[in-house]
């Protein structure tokens, strides 16, 4: 039997003290290893990744949905199912393109299950604040791209957003949307030449 | 700079049309090419500067798309609070790795187990708090589930930079051996101590985006 010495924890006594310190180090540490963590059973870490990355995958869902209420929904969900699948991730590396597909996959089912309600989406409006004047360039640049993704009418942004963020190929996209590969290659020729036209305004 | 704020003009063209070309090139042949990461080369393409323009932006378009969302995720830090709670709840009550590694009887008759994970998470927390530690895998070899049957313990780790390795997997072993001691009734044969990964001293959140 090995005798408790050293830098072994005292049950309790010295327990917040250790989880800070434990949470500098998490926060300091890459994808791989918080997944390869969260693979294992740790919450905190898998928390830190959500917090990581959930941002992005909740604004791409809702962009895909043109819902934010049903984004939240969407997103909480695919993460508890990347949660789940962590053993399968076999690139912990490749953490943001796995979750972006897993997001995109249930975006797309939720999409499927309310399709009907579609056309009433169309007319919505850009949810974006407007930029205060004294932001940097750099900013208002993001800014004017993110108002051009959102103008792009809902068919055309969701081809763009599932090929460009989570790599789709045209037959998924026409598959997921219920197109022809032939309409996905077109959608996807008008936003992006759209969104090339508008760049030249953003340089 | 002014950024375009004209949100009524909702594009439903320009149509692509067969104009649609660069130095000759169809604008879709060159989106193909730039996803096949420009392999093979194409000399027709490469050698053309109006081309190879082209492909910048194209490229300049794919990358700013993202960024403009993420930009936009950034914009509310607090916006995720509820979902990332909602879902860290659902976590909580679930079973993450539900076979058991027995414990000794208090009393004959009385059968007490404590799960796998929960040892993987005991084997966590020792590791942890090692200064300069984080544990990243853990794993058990041996068959737990027989008491007194031997047992391998790996860990995996994180450490920060300029911690002396070995000082550290000593107390590692030492810290992992106890804990097991205390709570478990597994026979440790051996601890095997791997450095997955080192992270700089200083802190600097994000790591690989």
């Amino acid at each position: 039997m090995v005798a408790r010495t050293g830098p072994v924890r005292r049950d309790g006594e010295t327990d917040r003290e250790d989880e800070i310190s434990t949470d500098d180090l998490l926060s300091a540490t890459s994808d791989a290893t918080l997944a390869a963590r969260a693979a294992d059973g740790d919450t905190r870490s898998f928390e830190l990744l959500a917090r990581r990355h959930g941002p992005l995958m909740r604004v791409v869902a809702g962009r895909l949905l043109a819902s934010d209420a049903d984004a939240d929904d969407v997103v909480q969900d695919a993460f508890l199912t990347a949660w789940h699948r962590l053993a399968d991730l076999d690139d912990p590396a490749r953490l943001r393109s796995w979750l972006l597909r897993i997001v995109s996959n249930k975006s797309i089912d939720r999409l499927r299950s309310r399709r009907e309600h579609d056309d009433v989406d169309e007319a919505r409006q850009a949810a974006t604040t407007p930029a205060p004047d004294d932001v940097v360039e750099a900013r208002l640049q993001l800014d004017a791209v993110w108002r051009a993704v959102d103008r792009l009418p809902l068919q055309q942004r969701r081809c763009w957003l599932l090929r460009e963020t989570a790599g789709w190929s045209y037959a998924e996209i026409a598959e997921a949307l219920d197109l022809t590969p032939s309409t996905v290659r077109g959608q996807l020729a008008r936003a992006r030449r759209f969104l090339l036209v508008e760049m030249e305004g953003w340089r | 700079m002014t950024p375009p704020d004209d949100a009524s003009a909702v594009p439903d063209g320009p149509r692509p049309s067969p104009d649609d070309l660069v130095d000759g090139v169809p604008l879709e042949e060159l989106v193909d090419y730039l996803d096949r990461g420009r392999e093979p080369r194409d000399p027709r393409i490469e050698g053309s500067p109006a081309c190879r323009l082209a492909l910048q932006a194209l490229q300049r378009v794919s990358e700013l798309t993202l960024e403009s969302l993420q930009h936009e995720a950034d914009r509310d830090p607090g916006r995720d609070d509820r979902w990332i709670s909602g879902l860290m709840g659902t976590i909580a009550r679930e079973v993450v790795d539900g076979r058991a590694v027995p414990l000794a009887a208090p009393a004959p008759g009385v059968g007490t187990a404590l799960t796998k994970a929960a040892v993987r998470g005991l084997l966590r927390r020792a590791g942890d708090a090692v200064d300069g530690v984080l544990v990243t895998a853990t794993e058990l070899v041996g068959d737990v589930t027989v008491p007194e049957a031997p047992v391998t313990v790996r860990l995996a780790v994180t450490v920060r930079y300029g911690v002396p390795l070995a000082d550290l997997a000593d107390a590692l072993r030492v810290a992992v051996t106890a804990a097991l001691a205390r709570h478990t009734e597994l026979n440790v044969v051996a601890v095997d101590v791997t450095i997955a990964d080192v992270v700089p001293p200083a802190e600097e959140p994000g790591g690989a985006r």
